[in-house]
């Protein structure tokens, strides 16, 4: 079962998460030595000061900015950092600075909203097909297998020029296209749990089968869940910037960090580097962040 | 006064009552040297009687005498945009496949960068007095790149070709209502009538260069210009592969003075950026097409000569006339008054750009009424003209438009200017296929949104703009603007020969576009092209043609 859950994540070409761990072995009556571990984990500490910096941004940006993000000085377009303004100014005289800070609200709220409908709508799938197994698991495990078979932006693109883009459109996108990887995690994690004792025991009491995947399977697998909901988190603020800066996520006057990139790359050819750099730096440092707290996640939970 | 010399008396005697006008608004002082070579031009006047009165009798020879400084036989490389689909001379409609038109097709008149007309395979044009028959005399000896001669009945079919709605002619946002098919007539080998639908004063402009379809194909063209790259041109196709790239080469038969250059290679780039990478490389030695919006950095960059040329060149902001958020023109002349347009102008387009005065008559227009006072930021004036309308506190609304160069920026600038008189604009940016559409009303975000951004190229005459985005029959009305005021003018300056009276109408025009507002104009900007330092000899227009038989390369 371990094995099948190898392929899964590496079929996905992603890290392996749930390969490594064990909810059998490692009940939830470990967390608070969990949480220890976690604390002590150095990767997680910078990861989550990095991440608590861009939400307090996200939630509080809009009262620490030096300049209204949104309005332009065209007698002051694509002003080099200076005292007056830290990051320069973009085409249209905007404070970049002002728009770094306000642009982690855009990104904070899609990502993690695409993260956790697909969190659910996976976890979901995967206890279905995990634990009823025989012809529903084929069937839906094939239709994972088409999905997962096409390329992820080139779907969300699809859909985007079908429904039109906004930010409602972009958590659906991202959640529907996400939802594949978390249910074969899911899944895996199930069928290892499907033939202990404590499942055999709830089916001898009779207890219906949404009451066993929800409340005695689910607890168990929540770790693994955990660490995918948080690496899929660090991809899906990497897709949303992608899309963004294809023109097909947030919209403008948005401050969102891809759009930035988007609407300012043309101009690195010719010297304006600020005008890209900072809201590119910070999509990276929000995604290794993330990435950091995966990373810290899964080690406590080895 | 300047004095008329007894020998233009002479010339004049042969000439029409148009022609003669024109000598006569030039004598008085009411046309510069300029001016007259432009009008002169357009009535097809004499080159001995305009040389005559200017005192030379070569106006043209510019552009070879400035390429002289440069070696003959180069190969010059240009950067261009992809041709989108077919290039296909009756439907081409964008920017890459109509400068693949004009590297082996010619047409009746070149308009130049300034608007003054030269003769190309049309030695002569002349109007009948009411402007509703034009006579053209052609080049005798033309062949085209298969040797067969070019005569009337090439002019005839091509023409006809262009004015058949069947052919899904893209030329018809010109020749709808001005010429029909049969409306041209071979009177022999070498004379055509073009008869009109209705009288037309700048009836040249509208079958020259300037009407990017219209180059002369022979009668019997089987709609396989990809392969033939047919034409009369000083070039001749080498190779066209689709999506990659074009080269062509000295054609040994042209009628004219040869090409200078023995080779020209055209590479195809979807974006700016590689092409200035490219020219930056020295892997091409011109960019057709320098947008100001991802090339700030090159505009003064003294590796890299930049071509200007004054345009006409603008983006339309429609307001929705027919529904209630925009059918009262105070909130139109509102939101128009909201704009700063100097400084969009300096913002936008590093200055490269002039204000544009809510109507389509651009400064570049010798017809454009300069005394029509310039529409000003006023907020004051702005604010209480929403409260005289019943919405002093605002109200809601989506601007629609495309994902095409400046105009996302300038969106933004609309939606902050808006704000500060209480209307709040939601934006919907789309791709250009899909603000389009299908072009048809229910069918385009742009025919349908109840305000939206529309770019709008350069024409030499502003007839084409005055008509389809605002009369009321107009294929392209995106405002749903009706005015039989309008109409009327509008059919009165179409039909006005002499560029006084043009003026004078163009000012009720102006007046009237500036009281409605269906249409913010706010600026008309400059049509660059980038060249490596050593190229000479490159002629533009504004609508990205490239002439490169006089170029040279250092």
């Amino acid at each position: 079962m371990t094995g099948a859950t190898t392929l899964a994540v590496a079929d996905a070409g992603l890290p392996s998460t749930a390969a490594h761990t064990d909810p059998a072995t490692e009940p939830l009556a470990a967390a608070p030595s969990r949480i220890g571990r976690l604390l002590r984990s150095g990767s997680f500490m910078v990861g989550a000061a990095i991440v608590l910096f861009w939400v307090f941004c996200a939630l509080f940006g809009p009262f620490v900015v030096p300049y209204d993000p949104y309005s332009d000085d065209l007698l002051n377009t694509l002003a080099m950092p200076s005292a007056a303004h830290w990051f320069g100014t973009d085409q249209i005289g905007r404070d970049i600075l002002s728009r770094v800070i306000v642009g982690a609200g855009p990104i904070l709220s899609v990502a993690p909203l695409a993260t956790l409908l697909a969190t659910a709508a996976g976890t979901t799938l995967g206890l279905l097909t995990g634990y009823v197994g025989g012809w529903l698991d084929s069937l839906i495990g094939r239709l994972i297998e088409v999905l997962l078979a096409l390329p992820l932006i080139v779907v969300a693109l699809l859909v985007l020029v079908a429904l039109g883009p906004s930010s409602t459109t972009v958590i659906g996108v991202i959640g529907i296209i996400f939802t594949p990887l978390i249910a074969r995690t899911v899944r895996s994690a199930v069928l290892s749990e499907r033939s202990l004792d404590y499942v055999a025991a709830a089916e001898l009491r009779g207890e219906g089968a949404l009451h066993i995947m929800f409340v005695e399977i689910l607890p168990n697998v929540l770790p693994p869940i955990l660490v995918e909901t948080t690496v899929r988190l660090g991809y899906a603020i990497f897709t949303v910037a992608s899309l963004s800066f294809l023109g097909f996520g947030i919209q403008p006057p948005s401050a969102d960090w891809g759009l930035a990139i988007s609407e300012n790359y043309g101009l690195m050819t010719g010297g304006y580097w600020w005008t890209v750099s900072f809201a590119a730096g910070a999509t990276a440092s929000l995604v290794v962040g993330v990435n950091l707290v995966a990373d810290g996640i899964q080690a406590a939970l080895e | 006064m300047r004095q008329s010399p007894r020998f233009l008396d002479r010339l004049r005697q042969n000439a029409s009552d148009l022609e003669n006008h024109v000598v006569d608004e030039f004598l008085a002082g009411r046309l510069d040297r300029r001016g007259l070579l432009r009008e002169g031009s357009r009535f097809g006047l004499a080159l001995p009687l305009i040389g005559g009165l200017l005192g030379t009798l070569d106006p043209f020879g510019a552009s070879r005498a400035l390429a002289q400084t440069g070696q003959k036989d180069a190969t010059i490389r240009v950067a261009s945009p992809t041709p989108a689909g077919a290039v296909e001379p009756v439907t081409v409609a964008n920017e890459g496949g109509l400068v693949m038109l004009m590297q082996t097709g010619e047409f009746l008149i070149f308009d130049q960068p300034d608007l003054v007309l030269r003769p190309m395979l049309a030695l002569s044009w002349k109007a009948n007095d009411d402007g509703t028959v034009w006579t053209f005399t052609l080049r005798p000896n033309v062949k085209f790149h298969n040797g067969r001669v070019l005569n009337a009945d090439d002019v005839v079919a091509t023409m006809d070709r262009l004015a058949n709605p069947k052919n899904g002619s893209n030329a018809l946002s010109a020749f709808r209502g001005v010429l029909s098919v049969g409306g041209t007539r071979k009177v022999d080998d070498l004379t055509v009538e073009f008869h009109l639908d209705a009288p037309n004063g700048n009836f040249p402009y509208i079958v020259s260069s300037d009407n990017y379809n219209a180059i002369i194909l022979p009668a019997d063209y089987a709609g396989d210009f990809e392969k033939t790259f047919i034409g009369t041109g000083p070039f001749k196709l080498d190779k066209y592969t689709a999506k990659v790239g074009a080269s062509f080469v000295r054609n040994p038969d042209y009628w004219g003075s040869k090409a200078l250059p023995a080779r020209t290679e055209f590479t195809f780039f979807a974006d700016q950026q590689p092409q200035i990478l490219a020219l930056q490389g020295g892997q091409v030695d011109i960019i057709l097409h320098l947008v100001v919006q991802g090339a700030q950095g090159m505009l003064n960059d003294p590796d890299v000569k930049i071509i200007k040329t004054r345009a006409a060149t603008h983006r339309q902001l429609h307001m929705r006339t027919d529904i209630p958020k925009f059918a009262d023109k105070r909130v139109r002349q509102a939101i128009a008054l909201s704009l700063d347009r100097p400084a969009l102008a300096a913002g936008l387009f590093r200055g490269l750009a002039e204000p544009g005065n809510d109507s389509p008559f651009a400064p570049v227009y010798p017809s454009t009424n300069k005394e029509v006072p310039q529409r000003k930021k006023d907020i004051t004036a702005a604010r209480a003209l929403m409260a005289a309308a019943g919405v002093p506190n605002g109200f809601e609304a989506t601007l629609t438009t495309e994902r095409v160069q400046e105009i996302p920026d300038y969106a933004v600038l609309v939606q902050n200017a808006c704000r500060e008189i209480g209307v709040k604009l939601n934006l919907k940016i789309e791709t250009d296929s899909a603000y389009y559409g299908k072009a048809q009303p229910g069918q385009s975000d742009w025919l349908d949104s109840e305000m939206g951004i529309t770019d709008y190229g350069h024409r030499g005459v502003p007839n084409v703009l005055l008509g389809a985005p605002l009369l009321s029959t107009g294929a392209w009305n995106a405002a749903h603007f009706k005015n039989p005021t309008y109409d009327g003018l509008v059919a009165q300056y179409t039909a006005t020969t002499d560029l006084g009276t043009q003026r004078e109408l163009a000012g009720k025009i102006q007046t009237l576009l500036l009281d409605e507002t269906p249409v913010i104009f706010a600026y008309f900007y400059d049509y660059l092209m980038a060249t490596s330092p050593g190229v000479s000899g490159a002629v533009n227009t504004a609508i990205s043609q490239v002439f490169l038989a006089n170029a040279t390369i250092t």
